[in-house]
């Protein structure tokens, strides 16, 4: 067999093996220190701080896990948040992150290291990542070997796709869920591969702390059964993955029962529905498959087939029914507009309004994956050639992942473990046939092939080995699916035909010659993974590592400038108002001021009362007269708005302002009306063109009240809209401006108390500014009857 | 705490002077226009100054001493007696006194048949003016005086004015009341009496016929007001009166009929106890809420909780200068809420004087509720407290452990793992006997 290159033979296997171990350790300890490290630009760049939304209530939530302990916190009422319903927070969250949290600052604290909570929380995403990375790697190992794991480890552990939910200071769930639904589902496949009870219920208690952790383990609850629905129709059934799905069905529902959050919905709703099912028509395989086993007429046989389906459609008509009668919750509005993404916008507003359940834009599965994107379909054909248990897995996990997170930009996070196991797969087979040494013996004619040809045609840069690979001599499957990868790297098309239409070339002699073709095509390969590398860098810098909180613009100079408006606002309100004032915003700010100005709010990121949105939403899209009476119910001493209009900030409350409008029409269609805040031309305006319900919406006067003074005279521009505000801005009666941050981007207004004599404000307002009153007339109680 | 307070209440009243006081302070500013003689209310103001009060006069238009210095009102209470004066020294507008009464300053302002700075602040207050010159005139009862001296009958209204005084002399502008609530309508004009400019008959059809084109509600008869009482959110009183005379002591020694004393001097009195808080002025001492068969109040309540709520209302004692617990208010309520009323409840005087109590059961809907007393009463100080409790579902451990409903279940869960250590057991002890049989139905 002639190589390429010489291999040094005098090693024994053992330090081979050894020596490849030890390798693999560093290796992956190293993917472990980039991941790592790659997630640290949030603390370098801006410092250690709780980033966007969701994450500060986490943080809050887990310092009172720390402080109060686990009882307390389980136990805990809130009656801060969604003021005056207060939240039931412990039944109302998923508490595997702040548990996580809990133990790791107690085991600390028990260890002598006085770790700050806060720290924990920033870097506990970072952490886990490193965790992911190793899972992905015992995930990939299972698919194929352990260099493609360290390859999946490698691009999981600096993917941005994975890493905009996961730097630093990102402290929310996806940041424990990722490493646990890698881990569940290699636990799953070793189970199922093994058909050991022991990794059954490993993936049923990894599946709990999943449960515990994510509201996105009903994408687990999905997919397993899925994979054991496709392997019985397949015909693959076995003991083997009987025991591991039962094992893991009956031990992973019962506990998962025990978060109060999840409850009796595993045996309640749709969505859990499939794995009930699926458990239920793999006891009837089983007993039809033990059955077998005693009578062995082929009619029979037929005939249990056939009661088999049938009893599968008695049973998927007995769900139906039940679905029907209410006996089983039907399909959530999430879950709908998972299936039609226009769904959300019709019927449930307030879903749509998050701009990341919007679905996905084309660009960023470039920016998120890059080149894993491309050869991501080459590892899913790979799989196709195998095609054992495993691999039939990743293919449905490719499938319905690709299909989501096309719906939903926030599932693009699903989609990343899946392409970085197909992408390593199909790069490591790239890498195994072009760094095998060993040459094809050549014994016949060069005949070009059409497959090479039309691979050549789609990528010249292949070309050479492809045209030479149709004259070596047969050395069976690697050769052909060193074609087939290379063939997909660079075009889908000619992939899929390598990969399909191996047969008719079988005969012919396969495989590469001389260190040229190698070098070139490691070389590209390489200098693949350098971008990559590099593109991952420069995305998770520039894109990700914004904490939100903190805004950075630069200077003229090219220095960077911190726009600290929120943290600005949020110690005013902390620092300057009494402690129970009830702070009324739009629900996107609720979490921010709970956590770092520590006051009441009435709505925030849980967004689990409709109604009581839509009331905000009522009440900042009406005029003062109608909101008043409702600020004055709710107690609402302040209330805070986001205005981007002097420095050009585009995620502030006006541009959310439709949002608001619509989610109070949902609830009061008879006083809001979408259309009356638009222009009778259709057009979103807020210069003097605005419709007059646009002007006189309490939103409209608090972000411009006393705007068009700024500019001392001169024009007045909003630079977020690009649109000129009118010179005489609105007037407030009912509130007084509290505070406006440094740059205008968080403005708060405090809400007046009645009158004492019992005027109402406007008419109070006009007589303080000495406006004239109207002469009344003594009411007349009584007309004379003529 | 309140042992002790009543221990110490009578001492201090021991010690403090037997007279008179307001429970806001005692200092007053008399704003006196020059042309008003100030011996001419010789009466009135001395009996102020008996009572305790520090009169301080000052004309309108001079600039000391100021209302507001620094932003603090510098009298408890301001007499302005000025009725015709148009122009006021800088600060002294309708705004400033309005900025007053907010700062808990109580008002006696009187008015005239004159358009003044005043008139257009008692729009401000929801009373409307007749036209400028338009004065009350009555001309029943017979009498000798003129047409715009009139006896008005004092009814004791709402506890304020004492009862059976007898007919006080007016002479001045009625007000017709809008509908403001906080509006405390201390003297009706006589059913007879109206308002017009001219006082001979002449003028008689001209009154009739805007009667009839205005209705009834026209300025005349028992609606228009003469002394006008105003109670503010804040507690801050304010009174109106029609004609600043009523108060001089002309009109207090002018006799009603032949040896009978008017009711001025008690009237004005009166009006002066009101508007300065001496008289039916109420406050909520102390609000503790607990469970029943418990002392100390909790930082939240369970669902279905049994709650008791107390409230210590006291009466200021003028004669005393004290708080007094006062248990008179039979209409109390105490509402328990969450954005709207979920209990609402008579809040009834109990044994201990000056407390009121009530228990009932927390609804069983968690939140953040309120106890809310909102007692406003004409005439009586409003009573106003709010408590926030939150109340909360029941704990973890703080559910029944066994419920008799599940009996079904427990029954199912127990035979199922009986039913199972009987398959286990029979499984294992029928292996060994039939090792085939076992062996068999193990392979699928």
């Amino acid at each position: 067999m002639p190589l390429a290159y010489s291999l040094p033979s005098n090693l024994s296997p053992a330090t081979v093996a050894n020596t490849s171990s030890l390798l693999r350790i560093i290796a992956l300890s190293l993917i472990s220190g980039a991941a790592i490290a790659s997630r640290l630009f949030a603390v370098i760049n801006f410092e250690s701080i709780i980033h966007e939304f969701d994450p500060w209530f986490n943080y809050r939530a887990t310092k009172v896990l720390a402080e109060k302990g686990f009882y307390e916190f389980w136990n805990w009422f809130d009656p801060t948040a969604w003021y005056p319903l207060g939240r039931v927070v412990g039944g109302t969250i998923y508490p595997g992150l702040m548990a996580t949290s809990g133990v790791i600052y107690n085991v600390l604290h028990a260890l002598h290291l006085p770790v700050d909570i806060r720290n924990i929380c920033v870097l506990l995403a970072p952490g886990f990542s490193a965790l992911t990375a190793w899972s992905t790697y015992m995930f990939t190992k299972e698919m194929k070997d352990e260099s493609a794991g360290l390859l999946a480890a490698a691009f999981i552990g600096i993917a941005p796709g994975y890493i905009s939910r996961s730097v630093a200071g990102s402290y929310d769930n996806e940041a424990i869920a990722i490493f646990l639904l890698m881990f569940t589902f290699y636990c799953w496949i070793k189970a199922l591969k093994t058909g050991s009870a022991f990794f059954g219920t490993l993936t049923a208690l990894f599946y709990f702390y999943m449960v515990a952790a994510w509201g996105g383990y009903a994408f687990i609850t999905n997919m397993i059964p899925l994979h054991a629905l496709t392997l019985i129709l397949m015909g693959r059934f076995s003991s083997r993955l009987y025991v591991a799905y039962s094992s893991w069905y009956a031990i992973g529902t019962l506990s998962s029962m025990q978060v109060p959050f999840v409850g009796f919905q595993p045996v309640r709703t749709s969505e859990h529905m499939a794995a009930l099912g699926v458990f239920g028509l793999l006891q009837i395989v089983a007993f039809a498959g033990m059955v077998r086993t005693h009578v062995s007429s082929k009619q029979f046989q037929s005939i249990l087939y056939s009661s088999v389906i049938v009893i599968g459609l008695v049973g998927a008509l007995a769900f139906g029914g039940l679905t029907y009668k209410g006996w089983i919750a039907p399909w959530t509005g999430r879950f709908y507009s998972l299936w039609d993404t226009g769904y959300a916008k019709k019927y449930i507003p307030i879903i749509a309004s998050v701009s990341e359940h919007q679905p996905t834009a084309w660009p960023s599965f470039f920016m998120d994956l890059q080149f894993l994107i491309f050869i991501f379909p080459a590892g899913v054909v790979l799989c196709f050639r195998e095609l054992r248990d495993e691999h039939v897995f990743v293919i449905i996990y490719a499938l319905v992942a690709s299909y989501f997170a096309g719906v939903m930009v926030r599932l693009m996070l699903t989609l990343t473990p899946v392409v970085c196991v197909a992408a390593a797969v199909a790069f490591s087979s790239l890498l195994d046939t072009y760094l095998d040494p060993v040459e094809p013996a050549v014994s016949e004619a060069v005949v070009p092939s059409t497959e090479a040809d039309s691979a050549a045609a789609a990528s010249p840069a292949s070309g050479s080995s492809l045209g030479t690979d149709a004259a070596a001599p047969a050395t069976g499957k690697k050769a052909k699916k060193a074609a087939a990868t290379e063939s997909s790297a660079s075009g889908l098309a000619s992939g899929l035909i390598a990969a399909l239409s191996p047969s008719d070339k079988s005969s012919k002699p396969r495989g590469i010659f001389g260190l040229d073709t190698r070098s070139l095509v490691i070389f590209n390969a390489f200098g693949m993974l350098l971008f990559f590398v590099l593109h991952c860098t420069y995305v998770t810098s520039s894109a990700y590592s914004s904490p939100s909180v903190v805004l950075a613009s630069t200077n003229p100079d090219g220095s960077q400038h911190i726009i600290d408006d929120f943290r600005e606002a949020y110690y005013w309100l902390r620092q300057n108002t009494p402690e129970d004032a009830v702070v009324m915003s739009w629900w996107d700010y609720g979490y921010q001021i709970a956590g770092m100005a520590d006051r009441p709010t009435l709505v925030d990121n849980n967004t689990w009362n409709n109604t009581h949105i839509a009331t905000v939403g009522k009440a900042m899209s009406s005029t003062e007269e109608v909101a008043y009476p409702i600020l004055r119910k709710h107690d609402v001493e302040y209330v805070l708005v986001i205005f981007g209009g002097l420095i050009g900030y585009s995620g502030d409350d006006i541009n959310k302002f439709l949002w608001m409008v619509r989610i109070a029409q949902g609830v009061w269609p008879d006083e809001i009306q979408e259309p009356n805040y638009f222009t009778p031309k259709g057009e979103y305006r807020i210069d003097d063109a605005a419709p007059a319900t646009m002007k006189e919406s309490l939103m409209y006067k608090m972000s411009y009240y006393r705007f068009a003074e700024l500019f001392g005279g001169q024009q007045a521009v909003d630079r977020v809209r690009g649109q000129q505000v009118p010179k005489t801005g609105p007037t407030l009666d009912h509130l007084d401006e509290a505070f406006t941050s440094e740059n205008w981007i968080v403005r708060i207004y405090q809400v007046k108390k009645e009158d004492p004599l019992g005027r109402d404000l406007k008419s109070a307002n006009a007589f303080e500014q000495g406006k004239k009153r109207k002469k009344t007339k003594p009411l007349a109680r009584r007309k004379a009857v003529v | 705490m309140r042992f002790l307070r009543g221990l110490l209440l009578p001492l201090v009243a021991l010690v403090g002077f037997a007279c008179a006081r307001s429970s806001t302070g005692d200092s007053v500013l008399v704003l006196l226009d020059p042309s008003l003689k100030r011996d001419n209310f010789s009466i009135f103001f001395g009996d102020l100054e008996k009572q305790g009060y520090k009169l301080t006069f000052r004309s309108p238009k001079e600039a000391e001493p100021q209302i507001i210095k620094d932003d603090v009102a510098q009298f408890a209470h301001v007499i302005v007696f000025s009725p015709n004066t148009k122009s006021y020294g800088a600060d002294i507008t309708p705004q400033s006194l309005v900025t007053l009464l907010n700062k808990n300053t109580n008002l006696i302002l009187a008015l005239s048949t004159k358009q003044t700075p005043l008139s257009s602040l008692a729009a401000e207050f929801s009373l409307i003016l007749p036209p400028p010159g338009t004065p009350l005139i009555s001309h029943f009862p017979q009498r000798d005086t003129p047409a715009t001296v009139i006896p008005v009958e004092a009814p004791s209204v709402e506890s304020v004015i004492s009862p059976n005084l007898p007919p006080v002399w007016f002479s001045g502008v009625p007000q017709a009341l809008g509908t403001n609530p906080l509006l405390v309508p201390l003297l009706r004009a006589p059913s007879q009496s109206f308002a017009s400019d001219a006082d001979s008959d002449s003028g008689a059809d001209v009154v009739f016929e805007a009667s009839e084109k205005g209705g009834e509600g026209l300025w005349a008869g028992k609606q228009l007001s003469l002394v006008t009482g105003f109670q503010a959110l804040n507690n801050a009183r304010a009174t109106w009166v029609g004609g600043v005379e009523m108060f001089s002591d002309e009109y207090i020694k002018k006799e009603i009929s032949k040896g009978k004393e008017s009711g001025n001097r008690q009237f004005v009195r009166d009006v002066a106890a009101w508007t300065f808080q001496e008289s039916q002025v109420l406050r909520i001492d102390s609000v503790e809420h607990h469970r029943v068969n418990e002392t100390l109040p909790q930082e939240v309540y369970t669902t279905n909780d049994r709650v008791t709520y107390e409230a210590y209302i006291s009466k200021f004692n003028p004669e005393l200068d004290i708080w007094e617990p006062y248990s008179g208010i039979k209409d109390l309520q105490l509402e328990f809420t969450m954005l709207d009323p979920h209990i609402r409840t008579a809040l009834l005087p109990s044994s201990e004087p000056g407390k009121y109590a009530v228990t009932f059961r927390v609804p069983d809907r968690h939140g953040v509720f309120k106890f809310v007393i909102n007692h406003k009463r004409k005439g009586l100080t409003y009573l106003e407290s709010s408590t926030v409790v939150p109340v909360v579902p029941p704990r973890h451990d703080g559910y029944p452990r066994f419920l008799s409903a599940a009996w079904p279940y427990y029954a199912g869960a127990f035979s199922t793992s009986g039913a199972f250590v009987l398959f286990v057991a029979l499984w294992l002890a029928g292996d060994e006997r039939e090792p085939k049989k076992g062996k068999g139905s193990k392979a699928e």
